[in-house]
């Protein structure tokens, strides 16, 4: 009797745990990390609509991108991580797939046929993905340019006060130095910050940085992968920079992120800011920021060339394979056409050139072309296993020098000599 | 005869050793061993919550550990410390810890001194005081450091807006590299003040009203009963807070992450965020528990330091 108990007892509680198993298997959640930008909020938006589709639930947690690494790191180092679907940032790039956290895409996109010719090739790039393996799916790109005051340019006082102190007509700048000179200039005699810039330490200076370096002709590494930061070309950049930063910028420049410049621009107290170029929409918003709406332009960063950017989707590793192909499933509905197109509609940053093509993306925002142009001549940050700790490197030089101290010359060398330590890591 | 003598000697040396027996005894008897039963689930959670993680660390630390290489072996000796230690940064993180950690525990110590001095005499209205002190106490450090950053955002923030109302420039409270590092020492003192009024307030209330009594008959002023009495009487739990707000002080990492990520350059950078930017951005948990157990020995020697001193003028 005691053993017919017993054995009832063991069958029905195997009974409820694999009825447990199963129900869990059919209930898959996909929990990422993001980063809270507008691009998160469209996509977030369209969630119950990839839910109905397929029954997979997606949650989000939104924050700070400072956060981000730290916390994606310590689960991805973890037995199983607690995120199933990452939101890859390009300088995570290098290293999450050298420490073999991130699952490689590549047999996934083999077996479902996804077509990855879709997207722009420097987006695919940017991700380091190689004939070693795809790693990321391009998501959303943020390179870098200039938006800027038109009404300030075409203020008339103000017009005749910059020819007359400059032998030329106030217009959009053309070249960094140009660029500076006019940030300057604004700061004096229009009564705003003439570039709302992001100088706290880390990634906010040393990305803004990329872009006066670009802009002056210089790069980090050569064709051959020497480091050549601190050549004639970053020297200049170095002095454009920490010259807006001390003379054309707003106070408090040196603790300054993102969401301060933008907050800034927004009030109507700066004249630009070198920013990622989906800004534009948020800026431009009659409701959010009243004071700049219709005043804004957007363009290429002076000189040509901007900091390129961009996310893209992994799955990690360290979770089971149910979660792994539920990841993937919304990693092919989010980047299709029909969902890209309709996330570009509401400010998206595409990633796939169709989208930036399609006459009712180019209809609705007209800036669109100018995005393209952003993107397309965007060069990119070094991408390696310590490009998070690169860009500390970078920022703290940065940061004290345009604090006043050391020289610009010292900081420059201290930053490519980081950069070389670094690589050979 | 040999049988007597044997049996002697077995009750002598059965009795011999008694006295320490029924010590051990007397020490590990019934109530002891509850109350240690009590005890023992406490003392396995703080093995294991720190314990643990304390022993990992010390571990990581002379291994060659690193999130792009995660094997504790070859072990690498005093490698770390050496290779921490070399960093020029690390020094000028240990000395802005040091000095950041006197400054702060000074400034909440002289101005909660005062505060709970002036509280000892109000007592209608105390806890209404201690209720409206409590509360930067209940606060996380982060949320602190996220108002603070607003309030004193140079362009949109209060506190410039105020200064201009009254005619004074705006500054630059986080931006500057000679300000930030006191911007960020007053935003603590302002938060770990009210512990330490809580403390000495507590201390104040349960001195002796004799001693007071007597210097007040001989003619004592107030300044005198201060230096004289109140302040020799204080002394242990003053000591303690002084010790517990160090320890604090010394650790402090949330300020920095959120106030200023240790800049403007490194003007603010102290070391436990040294130890997290070696950790998390150098990918280096090896190194950055090395630093972080240079930390632990600058505080334990601190600690000891300021017990010594202060058993030595006792």
């Amino acid at each position: 009797m005691a053993i017919k108990r017993t054995l009832l007892m063991v069958v029905s509680t195997v009974t409820l745990l694999s009825a447990a198993v199963q129900a869990q298997a059919q209930d898959v959640v996909l929990r990422a990390l993001m980063e809270d930008v507008p691009e998160t909020h469209i996509i977030e938006a369209m969630l119950p609509e990839f839910e109905k589709q397929t029954g997979i639930k997606v949650e989000f947690e939104k924050i700070g991108y400072s956060d981000m690494h730290d916390k994606l790191v310590s689960q991805l180092i973890a037995p199983q991580s607690y995120y199933n679907l990452l939101e890859v940032d390009f300088l995570w790039a290098g290293e999450f797939p050298t420490a073999g956290w991130l699952t490689n895409l590549q047999p996934l996109v083999d077996e479902s046929k996804y077509d990855m010719g879709a997207f722009i090739p420097s987006t695919v790039d940017l991700l380091g993905n190689s004939s070693k393996g795809l790693y990321a799916v391009p998501m959303y790109n943020y390179s870098m340019g200039l938006i800027y005051r038109k009404d300030l340019l075409k203020d008339a006082k103000l017009a005749a006060a910059y020819q007359q102190a400059n032998g030329k007509p106030l217009e959009a700048p053309k070249t960094l130095d140009e660029y500076v000179n006019i940030s300057k200039f604004m700061k004096q005699k229009a009564d705003v910050a003439g570039a709302a810039m992001q100088g706290q330490r880390g990634d906010p200076n040393s990305m803004e940085f990329s872009n006066y370096l670009f802009a002056a002709g210089g790069a980090y590494r050569d064709g051959k992968g020497e480091v050549i930061l601190d050549n004639a070309a970053g020297k200049k950049a170095l002095g454009l920079y920490l010259d807006n930063i001390r003379n054309g910028s707003q106070q408090g420049a040196l603790s300054a992120t993102l969401d301060d410049t933008m907050r800034l621009m927004c009030s109507g107290k700066a004249f630009s800011t070198v920013t990622y170029w989906w800004m534009l929409p948020q800026l431009d918003n009659a409701e959010k920021c009243p004071a700049v709406a219709g005043k804004l332009e957007l363009t290429t960063m002076p000189g040509g060339h901007g900091e390129s950017g961009g996310w893209g989707w992994g799955i990690p590793k360290n979770v089971s394979e149910q979660e792994q192909k539920a990841a993937w499933t919304f990693i092919q509905w989010v980047q299709s056409k029909p969902v890209a197109t309709a996330r570009a509609l509401q400010g998206h940053a595409p990633v796939r050139a169709d989208v930036y093509q399609d006459p009712q993306v180019l209809a609705k925002y007209p800036y669109y072309k100018a995005a393209a142009e952003i993107v397309a001549s965007a060069k990119s940050f070094p991408i390696f296993a310590y490009s998070a700790q690169y860009e500390d490197v970078l920022g703290a030089q940065l940061s004290t020098v345009a604090g006043g101290q050391g020289t610009p010359d010292a900081a420059l060398k201290a930053a490519a000599d980081g950069l070389t330590k670094l690589l050979k890591k | 005869m040999l049988a007597k003598s044997t049996e002697t000697s077995i009750v002598a040396s059965s009795l011999e050793p008694a006295p320490r027996k029924l010590a051990w005894r007397a020490r590990f008897d019934r109530r002891s061993r509850t109350g240690w039963a009590f005890a023992l689930p406490g003392l396995l959670v703080l093995a294991i919550v720190m314990g643990f993680p304390l022993v990992y660390s010390a571990i990581l630390s002379f291994s060659s550990y690193t999130l792009m290489r995660p094997a504790l072996l070859p072990l690498v000796g005093f490698d770390n410390f050496v290779s921490v230690m070399s960093d020029p940064a690390f020094w000028a993180a240990t000395w802005l810890t040091v000095k950041y950690s006197i400054i702060t525990v000074m400034g909440e110590f002289v101005i909660g001194l005062g505060i709970a001095l002036m509280l000892n005499r109000t007592v209608k209205t105390r806890p209404l005081y201690f209720a409206l002190l409590t509360i930067p106490m209940a606060m996380s450090p982060v949320s602190v450091a996220l108002i603070w950053r607003m309030l004193l955002q140079p362009n949109l923030g209060i506190v410039n807006h105020l200064l201009n109302q009254i005619g004074l420039p705006a500054m630059d409270w986080l931006g500057s590299p000679e300000l930030a590092f006191w911007s960020m020492a007053a935003i603590d003192i302002w938060q770990q003040m009210s512990f330490v009024i809580l403390i000495l307030a507590a201390g104040l209330a349960s001195l002796p009203r004799d001693p007071y009594e007597a210097a007040e008959i001989d003619g004592a002023r107030l300044w005198q009963q201060f230096w004289y009495i109140t302040l020799p009487m204080l002394r242990p739990v003053a000591a303690i807070t002084v010790v517990i707000q160090l320890i604090n002080e010394l650790r402090t990492y949330d300020l920095p992450y959120v106030l200023t990520k240790g800049g403007p350059g490194t003007s603010t950078e102290v070391l436990s965020f040294f130890a997290y930017r070696k950790a998390f951005l150098g990918l280096s948990l090896n190194e950055g528990s090395s630093a972080a157990f240079i930390l632990l020995l600058i505080i334990l020697t601190m600690t000891v330091v300021f017990f010594w001193l202060l058993e030595r003028r006792r």
